[in-house]
């Protein structure tokens, strides 16, 4: 099977290397060029996609899942039990959510979401993940050093906190149910929304009250 | 495959730049990839066979080319590799006559529709397989000594280590074959490993790290 041949793969990257542009937007470029050229994309469906996760598709969508889950305890237990379902219930199933997995942070127990072997993430619900979480210095120390990454970002806890790391190395993906803050009992739904932090779903925050912000 | 991609566990990476501004995309270049991505990718090619084209882009280009440089590279690669694109085109930046063009016009999107689109690209791996799983939830396992040359799921960090069965996820597509062509399904496993399992240095460091991993990858401890 030709088609499945890793050697060869390996001989074209070599290539790639000798022969691509330097400059990122350059080989991008090109990329786009060849492949509108061949008729195999349209420059305006690049451009629909890129409008669609900008304004639509991003982590606002998980922190409406979070606010609900906090205020609706009903939500909350068919999104422990299933995430996907239950995330579709508000159209927020789609790219890399089918197998959606909510992990609860308590007051002993804090979740961290890692892909060590690629940068998988759950696009529908997160949107385009940071470069950190796509870069060597997070994927290589987050199972290691949660401890150390967690205080790089602000949030420090002490031994008596689990961390409990999840390294997305199949189709399922993880999201991190963060805890609703003290002091937040007045606000309803939408304000709640408004305190969840991208970060938070993905484990690198973890105290979201309103004055959280100025302690870091 | 042993590769430079295999990263979890490795030292000397530096600080996370965790100033990063949050926006979904820091160059206009990254966005056209991010587009591309979503609909221009090999025509039927596979998750398993296009993540291990990445791993095998060279570990100095790996290393430091940017993130979303590394998938247009990789979708040069898989282009090059099925015969749609040829590597003079690339060079030249000029379709050559001889070499496939499409026929037909491909659609154009609006963002409504590549919402809605998005929304029914859910898709899932599991199947339903006659046979049963090999382990129960709370059973512990061990993780296989070594890995292969193609493309794999065990992480080197998580090789020949004891970890407990924490959930079960049904019969999924298994990476390892899918890869190379062939599409099977195994029983795949949540598996919890002690901090202190993994890292010499953890000492009493109170964390837990969570794999899903394949039945062939685990024995019985």
């Amino acid at each position: 099977m030709p088609e499945f041949d890793s050697r060869k793969v390996a001989r074209i990257h070599e290539h790639l290397h000798s022969h691509l542009p330097s400059d990122s937007a350059l080989r991008i470029k090109a990329l786009e060029t060849l492949l509108v050229e061949k008729q195999l994309v349209d420059s305006r469906t690049i451009d629909a996609w890129i409008e669609a996760y900008t304004e639509e598709i991003g982590p606002k969508r998980g922190a409406k899942v979070v606010a609900r889950a906090w205020t609706d305890p009903d939500f909350k237990h068919r999104l422990m039990a299933d995430a996907p379902a239950a995330i579709d219930e508000l159209g927020y199933l789609g790219s890399a959510t089918a197998h959606l997995k909510v992990v609860e942070n308590t007051n002993n127990i804090h979740n961290l979401v890692v892909c060590t072997l690629c940068s998988c993430y759950p696009f529908s619900i997160l949107g385009v993940a940071p470069a950190w979480y796509k870069a060597a210095a997070y994927r290589s120390r987050a199972v290691r050093d949660p401890h150390g990454v967690l205080a790089e970002f602000g949030v420090n806890l002490d031994d008596n906190f689990e961390i409990r790391v999840w390294d997305s190395t199949a189709e399922l993906r993880y999201l991190v149910l963060p805890q609703r803050p003290a002091g937040s009992k007045e606000m309803n739904e939408e304000e709640l929304a408004g305190l969840v932090t991208r970060n938070s779903m993905i484990g690198t925050d973890r105290d979201l009250s309103a004055d959280a912000g100025s302690k870091k | 495959m042993d590769g430079i991609h295999d990263i979890g566990g490795k030292q000397g990476y530096g600080p996370i730049a965790v100033d990063e501004p949050e926006v979904p995309f820091h160059h206009d270049w990254e966005a056209r990839e991010w587009g591309i991505s979503r609909t221009a990718r090999v025509p039927g090619i596979n998750i398993d066979w296009w993540r291990h084209c990445r791993e095998l882009i060279m570990p100095e280009d790996y290393l430091s080319r940017p993130y979303f440089d590394s998938w247009a590279q990789t979708d040069f690669a898989t282009y090059i590799n099925a015969g749609l694109i040829s590597l003079e085109e690339i060079i030249s930046g000029e379709v050559t006559s001889d070499q496939f063009k499409n026929d037909v016009s491909p659609p154009v999107l609006t963002c409504d529709q590549a919402i809605q689109k998005d929304h029914d690209s859910a898709r899932r791996f599991d199947t339903e397989v006659e046979s049963d799983p090999l382990f129960t939830i709370g059973q512990k396992v061990v993780t296989s000594s070594h890995g292969h040359s193609h493309h794999t799921r065990l992480p080197q960090y998580a090789r020949g280590r004891c970890g407990t069965v924490h959930d079960y996820h049904g019969a999924h597509v298994f990476p390892d074959l899918s890869s190379q062509g062939e599409k099977t399904w195994q029983h795949l496993y949540s598996i919890v490993f002690e901090g202190t399992e993994l890292w010499a240095e953890d000492g009493g460091r109170n964390s837990r790290v969570y794999l899903d991993l394949w039945e062939s990858y685990l024995e019985a401890e």
